[in-house]
């Protein structure tokens, strides 16, 4: 890995990255710095490490005593301490996934009668979408209040009684360093961590496809012409690639970089766009599922594999919790408990592969009961004289 | 960076193999964690933080934002060899609450990532945590903290913590379950008594594989480091440069697992998944013999490289370049 290469990754998103000269002070250089040694480490040792990792056949002979998986901290052995946890935190947690049985992220039971809490930008539309209990049952949903300031949806799942709802305790006491439990693999295991940091708001960023635009687009080309495309961007995800050239963001047409920028940044991340390009003098359309933009600057280079991914919307809470339990992205959505089984929040992003967000309890429960009653009791009609 | 760990992993092969058959047994007697375990580590944690926290300091350069901890009164700073590149750098130091000074770095070990740098000068001491002076200590199984600042200072967050257990020892490093990111590079990691073990050095992909420099390559270079000397034992620009990252697949072969952008392999055409055969007609049989073959040749020079690629042999002409220096800034 060369210097200049360093440089090349640095100065990749530099030119605009959906226009950063709306913002090149402040977020920009933060961007910048912290991404060097990201690229640096995750580079440079990258092809190092193929070494030592293609050598397990080696490392498995234990050239040094090496703790067995089990015994680590989210190994089997270590994780029984959790396991009278289970009916408080695993019985009280389900998984949505797509109707095709692909998992989106993981549910939190919060009312016996078939109400669920969730991350509502995993989950545009649920129709497109259904829960599996721990039993194996599964339901339709209808959606109840989707709350996009808290990133939460509340939804019901049709015709389903007898559920164990989650008991909430208060996160306000948490300190740095107390344990915390929460499920993976959708609500089947647990896994641990502790508070990691203090806790806060997250300012948000706005939406991004992941593409470096042609500020000087020539008169002569109707549309913005797409130089960079981010890897595992929306963008790319969505199959735009490099020189197509952007006709219509959303309805609207463009014609200067900037409009794209503005078009997508005021949008949500997890919202679903249509976009009209010129490929080879022929005009498509595709559908673009947007994502934060504090995760596309990220992850510019794929810094991510590192990671196991993260969620498309990991910016824009009014206060989190941070935690270093081990989780990815289709976990968001699911409880998180003291190690008295209490829950103290909801996962809601996974930022990076130090990071997980969770709301609080305070931030959102006494609003979500709110929502329950007035579903379960909806107001009667009065009668106007 | 490559051959470093070629030759790290396999002396370590030649004289370990009995101990992990101990280990293994070990593993089998080990007992459950219960809760009165977990909160016990929580306490621990919980007592040692206020002590250790005004310790952390995240360090900025050029290159990139990291951390490092102070280990002296007098302003003696560790940190990972990649943060300063090189001695005599300046960088910019913020501590823990948020107020801002300079180190200079002074030596550093490139082959094994650990450095010392020294904080400006001042009136009042610094805070400082000690460090660990019996490394042997620190064995798989044993419960530890991390310190650091990933993806930078950040006032509302604050330093990240992460509470985790020691999974290997080596001659330098120790490995642990603590996750580290880019930005904790060169932040400590501390034991139950408060002391550091580690210091944050590099990641591989699972959340498992996160590497700290132990305190052995300070502690065996402690006077060098502290006159500014750099301790390289693998040189950089030695030999000539090809740019790929082999291993041996399961078919014993000698295959490229990674070529490295913009390299004279890549230019030439090598890539991920070729298997080399035969380098200037002798045939390539493991991974030092062919880092051996490259290195012993000069910058210019051409080799000929004999390669099956999808079951298909060919032929190719790379001719080396200069080993990239990673430390100009």
């Amino acid at each position: 890995m060369t210097n200049d290469e360093i440089r090349m990754t640095k100065e990749a998103p530099i030119p605009n990255v959906e226009s950063l000269a709306l913002n090149r002070a402040g977020h920009y250089s933060a961007f910048e710095l912290r991404h060097s040694f990201v690229i640096r480490k995750f580079v440079i040792r990258h092809s190092a490490c193929l070494f030592l990792l293609s050598s397990h056949l080696a490392l498995a002979e234990s050239p040094r005593p090496t703790l067995p998986p089990e015994q680590r901290t989210n190994g089997r052995q270590t994780l029984s301490a959790v396991s009278p946890l289970k009916p408080l935190t695993l019985g009280c947690t389900a998984r949505m996934e797509s109707v095709l049985g692909r998992p989106i992220c993981t549910a939190t039971i919060v009312g016996a009668d078939g109400y669920l809490l969730t991350k509502a930008s995993e989950v545009p539309d649920l129709d497109k979408a259904r829960v599996r209990f721990a039993d194996g049952r599964t339901a339709a949903l209808r959606e109840v209040h989707r709350e996009v300031r808290l990133d939460l949806v509340l939804a019901q799942a049709v015709g389903v009684t007898g559920l164990r709802a989650v008991s909430f305790g208060a996160a306000k006491p948490l300190t740095l360093g107390q344990w915390l439990c929460s499920t993976a693999e959708a609500g089947r295991e647990p896994r641990i961590g502790i508070v990691s940091a203090q806790r806060r708001r997250i300012p948000g960023t706005g939406a991004a496809l992941g593409i470096r635009m042609d500020e000087k687009t020539p008169k002569e080309v109707k549309g913005v012409r797409i130089i960079g495309i981010a890897s595992e961007s929306p963008a790319e995800i969505a199959g735009l690639q490099e020189n197509d050239v952007l006709l219509n963001i959303a309805g609207e047409a463009v014609a200067q970089y900037r409009r794209v920028h503005e078009l997508v940044n005021k949008r949500q991340p997890g919202e679903i766009i249509e976009v009209r390009y010129l490929r080879k003098d022929k005009e498509e359309t595709c559908r673009v599922r947007l994502a934060s933009r504090t995760k596309v600057l990220q992850n510019w280079e794929g810094e991510d594999f590192a990671n196991g991914g993260i969620s498309l919307r990991s910016d824009n809470f009014p206060e989190v919790l941070q935690h270093d339990i081990p989780l990815l992205p289709t976990d968001m959505g699911g409880p998180v408990a003291t190690l008295e089984g209490k829950i103290v929040g909801i996962n809601i992003a996974r930022v990076d592969r130090v990071t997980t967000f969770a709301l609080p309890v305070e931030a959102f429960w006494s609003e979500v009961q709110k929502w329950m009653q007035a579903d379960r009791h909806p107001p009667k009609a009065v009668l106007v004289k | 960076m490559r051959t470093p760990f070629c030759f790290l992993l396999t002396s370590i092969l030649l004289v370990g193999q009995m101990r992990g058959a101990e280990q293994r047994q070990n593993a089998e007697k080990a007992p459950k964690t219960d809760l009165a375990t977990l909160l016990g580590v929580q306490n621990d944690v919980q007592k040692l933080l206020p002590q250790v926290r005004p310790a952390l300091v995240a360090i900025q350069t050029g290159g990139g934002t990291a951390s490092g901890v102070i280990i002296s009164a007098d302003g003696l700073l560790l940190t990972a060899a990649h943060v300063p590149g090189g001695p005599g750098k300046d960088m910019r130091v913020i501590l823990e609450d948020g107020s801002v000074t300079t180190a200079k770095s002074l030596g550093l070990d490139k082959a094994t990532d650990a450095a010392l740098a020294q904080l400006k000068k001042r009136e009042k001491p610094w805070p400082f945590v000690k460090l660990s002076r019996e490394v042997i200590k620190a064995q798989p199984g044993e419960w530890c903290f991390a310190l650091g600042h990933p993806g930078g200072f950040d006032k509302s967050r604050g330093p990240v913590l992460r509470v985790g257990k020691i999974i290997k020892q080596t001659a330098n490093s120790l490995h642990t379950d603590c996750v580290l990111m880019g930005g904790d590079s060169g932040g400590p990691l501390f034991n139950f008594t408060g002391e550091v073990i580690g210091i944050h050095s590099q990641i591989w992909e699972n959340r498992d594989q996160n590497v700290h420099v132990s305190m052995t390559p300070f502690l065996r270079s402690w006077e060098a480091m502290q006159k500014s000397q750099v301790i390289k034992i693998w040189g950089v620009g030695a030999g000539g440069y090809l740019g790929v990252a082999t291993v041996m697949s399961d078919d014993v072969e000698l295959e490229v697992a990674d070529v490295i952008e913009g390299s004279p392999a890549q230019k030439a055409g090598v890539r991920a998944g070729d298997v080399i055969l035969s380098v200037n007609d002798d045939a390539m049989t493991d991974q030092q013999q062919f880092t051996a073959t490259v290195r012993s040749k000069a910058a210019g020079d051409t080799l000929k490289i004999k390669l099956r690629s999808s079951g298909k042999e060919r032929e190719l002409a790379v001719k080396l370049a200069q080993k990239p220096q990673e430390d100009s800034e």
